[in-house]
């Protein structure tokens, strides 16, 4: 008998100046409210796993979620990753120092590849987790750093291999092209890494549909799913809406629905993948 | 030491202090008379240091959108299904704001827009991908403009030797083609998006102002410049047909007989987040960004169908000091996106950023030598905006400091 | 009636004893981070927390003279030693991470390595070895999963001790162990939500 598939399923929240924003391709900052009231309703729903990114760390060289990981991480009992602006061991110690569980380091090692290296032989493999953004262009795949800014000549399968040889735990990839516009994952780009690489994968950009997720997991090896508009979109109008002094708040104020009736997306989403005999915390 | 300004920009720089824009930026121009010679209007800054363009944002605040909407309700009663097949013209190339534009007035408002288009002098792979979808989504009928493209290379390269102003040309013909052909077609409606530079009025233009236009442009064609050239040289010593200088004249007297033409800004209408035209364009009209950063800016959803529009914002940058970095965090701090903090940042980091990617192929494309398009470059440096130590050229004056 | 426990936390100088920190906190216990080894004798409960490499733990311990204290603290029945992941493999006889290192010898047995992968990282489920002492460790808990993140696991010589198994490809290994006063987990209770929680709290009473 096949033996059932264990996915993980984890959410990413993308911080700018203290506020959850989403964009779509990971561009534009619409703001959809306070992120530890979100990861607090995510937790207390199931989730797996929450991964912050502060998406503009690298394009101001600043690195400002200490404070919120800290708060976060007061109140949460599953596993957080950090990631955005890590680019020294320094950086690394501070994301630890305030609750985070694993880092995510993705323009520092394009930039610098040996500091993975320099960080598992202090962290461990199983803390430094590499953030991998994948641009789909004339056909081909080619990487990117500063949150899908700079795009680099290298092809994420060649720098998936390169970065687990330099001792990364697990790899987290994005596909920029289907990210945020809740259209699916990039089948052919997960099927084809999973075969190249040994280390967990987490599958990100796309998720519209919970059926999309079960697609992904039939369709490669991936060892977990990364949610955001998905979940987020729909949150939104369950968590607490706290007072928003910047950013583009647009859609928040034409959407925000506080009579919507709450559905935990997250345990209908478990048991979906129950049901298609795929194993679910 | 008293520093020479050229193009009649203001002697002393100042920034806005909300906005971060200076007082050397030029507002629009009246295209047809461009020439060396043309003393520049510019963007005023008061003497607390608040720009014309941060005043009207604030302003902008107060507005009552529901009783915009009802103004631009009983506008569209009057036109819809009126003129034939289609009731109005929005002007655009698949770019976020006509794809929002259009998209919102056929399938929000129930009219049937003609999409007309002056095509970008240099299509990039992605902007005519975003022009395809736009199309095809929203199942809209196209006009492209044509134009003799020998004709459109020479224009654009006698711009930048002339006038250091390669888009010249493209920006004309971006006015004229929709006026034109609504007046072709008898379609007297016509829909521009954003109207951030008109602080609060809704008509850009109706038959009065565009008669007046026309009239005084072809009144004299000997006042005519085109690219830095003489209309009358263009004809004579560059041999050039009439015909195809045509399309980038104003439309002829005669014309406005028929149809009583209204040029409309959408955006004093409806709310204009341009961040949120973003992503309206991206989930109904297959918009996709570019799949990297802008040269010379942070963003990725802007201008970006025309190869050349990077070397535009670098030429402004050499011109006014004013990069694309610079008009983009205008707009976001404009709209509290962007802390000054933060939009101090991004000029420092982007501004002025070499358009390298296209650069060669549009040099080819135009037969200039890079070396040629230097030296002109290095002639457009008004002394008041630029210095230069030990061979390197330095803004005297940023907004980040 | 509640009494409150003095917990202590062994600070080995790894990071995110945050959590581990916060996780007791939250169950309204007294709890402090300890780096002085005359500090241990003054809580009820000591958790060795555990990140890092088993010799260099072993180095810290030693070093503030932490080992010495908590072999003596072990032997008191009114005293308990929780060790969690590192810190559950730190109490046994020796460990092999890159060589053979003594560990403090608490609970007979080795660490030895993963041979079927080279880290286990996520989330598993546990089978639990009914004990009537111990009345949370029941058919309930065996549909949770928790959480694991380690490459080394113990294989105490007493497998009596042994209350509750992880499997890796049809493996099974020890995921916690309880001898009278001294309990090791191998998965990370503060990090395996509410369930982790429950074991904790139980663990802690």
């Amino acid at each position: 008998m096949k033996k059932k598939k264990f996915i993980r399923i984890i959410t990413r929240l993308d911080i700018k100046n203290g506020f959850l924003i989403k964009g779509i391709n990971l561009e534009g900052l619409r703001v959809l409210g306070d992120p530890y009231n979100f990861s607090q309703e995510y937790y207390k729903d199931g989730i797996d796993e929450i991964f912050y990114v502060d998406n503009v760390a690298t394009l101001y060289g600043t690195n400002n979620l200490s404070k919120f990981i800290k708060k976060t991480a007061t109140n949460l009992f599953v596993p957080l990753a950090v990631g955005g602006g890590i680019k020294c061991i320094k950086d690394a110690h501070r994301a630890f120092e305030h609750g985070a569980d694993k880092i995510a380091i993705n323009s520092a090692a394009i930039l610098n590849p040996k500091f993975i290296n320099d960080l598992v032989k202090i962290f461990g493999s199983a803390n430094v987790c590499v953030s991998i953004e994948t641009i789909k262009y004339d056909d081909k795949y080619f990487i990117s750093r500063s949150n899908g800014r700079d795009i680099e000549k290298l092809n994420p399968f060649e720098w998936a291999k390169k970065m687990q040889d330099f001792g990364a735990g697990e790899i987290c990839l994005t596909s920029v092209n289907q990210e945020g516009l809740g259209r699916g994952f990039d089948l052919k780009l997960y099927e084809k890494v999973s075969n190249i690489i040994s280390i967990p994968i987490l599958a990100h950009g796309g998720c519209g549909k919970y059926e999309d997720v079960q697609k992904v997991v039939k369709n490669s090896n991936i060892s977990g799913v990364v949610l955001s508009s998905m979940l987020h979109y729909q949150y939104l109008h369950y968590v607490k809406l706290k007072k928003i002094t910047l950013g583009n708040t647009t859609y928040l104020e034409n959407n925000f629905d506080p009579k919507r009736k709450k559905i935990n997306h997250i345990r209908k989403l478990k048991e979906y993948l129950n049901a298609n005999n795929i194993l679910t915390r | 030491m008293k520093l020479k300004a050229f193009y009649g920009l203001p002697k002393k720089v100042v920034f806005c202090k909300k906005t971060l824009i200076s007082n050397q930026r030029p507002n629009s121009e009246l295209e047809f008379r461009h020439n060396i010679k043309t003393i520049k209007k510019t963007v005023k800054i008061d003497n607390r240091g608040l720009s014309d363009a941060w005043k009207y944002s604030l302003e902008k605040k107060k507005i009552n959108y529901k009783d915009r909407e009802i103004k631009l309700l009983e506008l569209l009663d009057m036109h819809r299904g009126k003129h034939g097949k289609y009731d109005c013209i929005v002007p655009g190339s698949g770019g976020k704001d006509s794809c929002y534009a259009s998209h919102i007035l056929k399938f929000k408002y129930g009219m049937n827009p003609l999409t007309v288009t002056w095509p970008p002098i240099l299509y990039t792979s992605y902007g005519l991908k975003n022009f395809q979808n736009w199309l095809k989504t929203g199942n809209f009928k196209n006009i492209s403009g044509k134009r003799n493209e020998e004709l459109m290379k020479f224009l654009t390269k006698s711009s930048i030797k002339n006038l250091l102003h390669p888009f010249q040309t493209f920006i004309l013909g971006q006015k004229i083609f929709p006026i034109k052909t609504a007046l072709k077609y008898k379609i007297p409606l016509v829909f521009y998006g954003d109207n951030e530079a008109e602080h609060g009025n809704p008509i850009a233009d109706n038959v009065t102002s565009l008669r007046n236009k026309s009239f005084h442009t072809l009144r004299d064609k000997d006042e005519i410049y085109l690219g830095g050239i003489k209309y009358t040289d263009l004809i004579n010593k560059y041999n050039f047909k009439t015909k195809d200088l045509d399309v980038f004249l104003p439309p002829t007297l005669s014309s406005f007989d028929e149809t009583n033409i209204e040029v409309r800004y959408l955006g004093y209408y409806l709310k204009w987040v341009p961040q949120e035209v973003f992503y309206y364009s991206v989930k109904n009209c297959g918009f996709r960004p570019r799949p990297y950063r802008t040269c010379g800016t942070y963003s990725k959803y802007s201008g970006l169908d025309d190869k050349i529009d990077d070397l535009h914002f670098y030429t402004t940058y050499i011109k006014f000091g004013l990069g694309r970095t610079t008009y983009d965090v205008a707009q976001e701090l404009r709209n509290g996106h962007l802390t000054i903090e933060e939009a101090k940042k991004l000029i420092q980091k982007y501004d002025g950023e070499f358009p390298s990617r296209y650069f060669s192929e549009i040099m080819k494309y135009l037969s200039l030598k890079p070396k040629e398009f230097f030296n002109i470059v290095d002639k457009f440096r008004s002394p008041h905006l630029w210095k230069k130590t030990k061979q390197k050229w330095t803004l005297r004056h940023v907004a980040y400091k | 009636m509640k009494i409150k426990k003095k917990i202590g936390i062994i600070d080995l100088g790894s990071h995110n004893l945050f959590s581990i920190f916060q996780a007791v906190k939250n169950l309204k216990h007294y709890v402090k981070i300890i780096n002085k080894s005359e500090q241990i004798n003054k809580f009820d409960i000591i958790i060795l927390p555990g990140v890092g490499t088993f010799g260099n733990a072993m180095k810290i311990l030693n070093s503030l003279g932490m080992a010495k204290e908590l072999k003596k603290f072990s032997k008191n029945s009114n005293k308990k030693i929780i060790g969690i992941c590192l810190g559950m493999q730190l109490l046994l006889s020796e460990g092999t991470e890159f060589g053979k290192h003594k560990g403090l010898g608490i609970i007979e047995g080795s660490v030895i390595k993963l041979d079927k992968v080279k880290l286990n990282i996520g989330w598993k489920q546990l089978k639990i070895n009914k004990d009537k002492s111990y009345n949370f460790l029941n058919k309930n808990l065996q549909k949770n999963y928790f959480y694991f993140v380690h490459s080394f696991y113990c294989s105490p010589k007493d497998k009596n001790i042994i209350k509750a198994k992880f499997e890796i490809n049809d493996t099974l290994y020890c995921g916690m162990f309880i001898k009278d006063n001294i309990i090791g987990l191998q998965f990370h209770p503060e990090k395996s939500g509410k369930a982790g929680l429950i074991i904790l709290k139980n663990i802690l009473k």
